[in-house]
């Protein structure tokens, strides 16, 4: 499994004005999301549970929910760049 | 088995690669050992390190406008596949929706045709896809694998 997104890296470039670079510590959202992704992954077991017991075709709010987080995961590395001659912003997922 | 095929078959089993592409690394290492062993008359393994650092692991998408405005976005090919495999467990209920918006913006793409097993292939077709536009205003649009 990948090492998940820890800093978004976010420069902004504005015409005669400083420009501005901010690390955003995607680190310390993770621990929060770990504890609802626990609290969500309870409702999604039952939920499936239940969808099976009733004979539902579709019961993968589990899998659904841990494959969003993987996915999320799968972010790192991710670069957004927008520029018009006058400002220029990059964004990194590192 | 040797610790070359092992270490391809494991970044199969972890995704990092397609079935299509651990054939050609298995391939590529066959021939490198064949010729190895022609040359020299003894098996020498094939370092398959090369040939999985050249395969493409982003997916480029950028965007010239006429007007100077310029996007270009990277995107890690793993997460590509990723999303891609997320497709396959959207319930149908919210998949029926994205379709119907979908194809109210003009791409009647069906993802409920998305199979977990094509997405291997399809992802492998990606890797060798480059798609350039060049409109009349003098917009561009690259998008390619690297």
């Amino acid at each position: 499994m990948n090492v998940p997104p820890l800093v978004l890296d976010l420069r902004v470039v504005r015409p005669e004005r400083r420009p501005v670079r901010l690390w955003l510590p995607l680190f310390l959202l993770w621990p929060l999301a770990l504890v609802l992704g626990v609290v969500a992954l309870l409702f999604t077991i039952v939920a499936d549970a239940v969808l099976f017991v009733l004979g539902r075709r579709y019961h993968h709010y589990t899998v659904l929910l841990v494959r969003s987080f993987a996915t999320l995961g799968e972010t790192r590395g991710m670069v957004i760049r927008f520029s018009n001659g006058k400002t220029a912003v990059d964004m990194t997922v590192q | 088995m040797s610790a070359d095929r092992s270490r391809i078959l494991d970044l199969l089993a972890g995704g990092k690669i397609t079935a299509e592409e651990a054939e050609r690394l298995l391939d590529a290492l066959d021939t490198h050992a064949g010729a190895a062993t022609a040359a020299s008359g003894s098996a020498i393994k094939g370092d398959p390190e090369p040939l999985i650092a050249a395969l493409p692991k982003y997916l480029y998408v950028k965007v010239l406008a006429a007007n100077g405005d310029n996007v270009d976005v990277k995107i890690p090919i793993v997460l590509v596949r990723s999303g891609l495999k997320l497709t396959s467990l959207i319930p149908p209920l919210a998949m029926d929706k994205i379709n119907d918006t979908m194809a109210e913006h003009g791409m009647s793409v069906d993802f409920n045709n998305f199979k977990p097993e094509d997405i291997d292939e399809l992802i492998a077709g990606l890797r060798e896809t480059e798609v350039n536009v060049d409109a009349k205003n003098g917009d561009t649009v690259r998008v390619y694998c690297a």
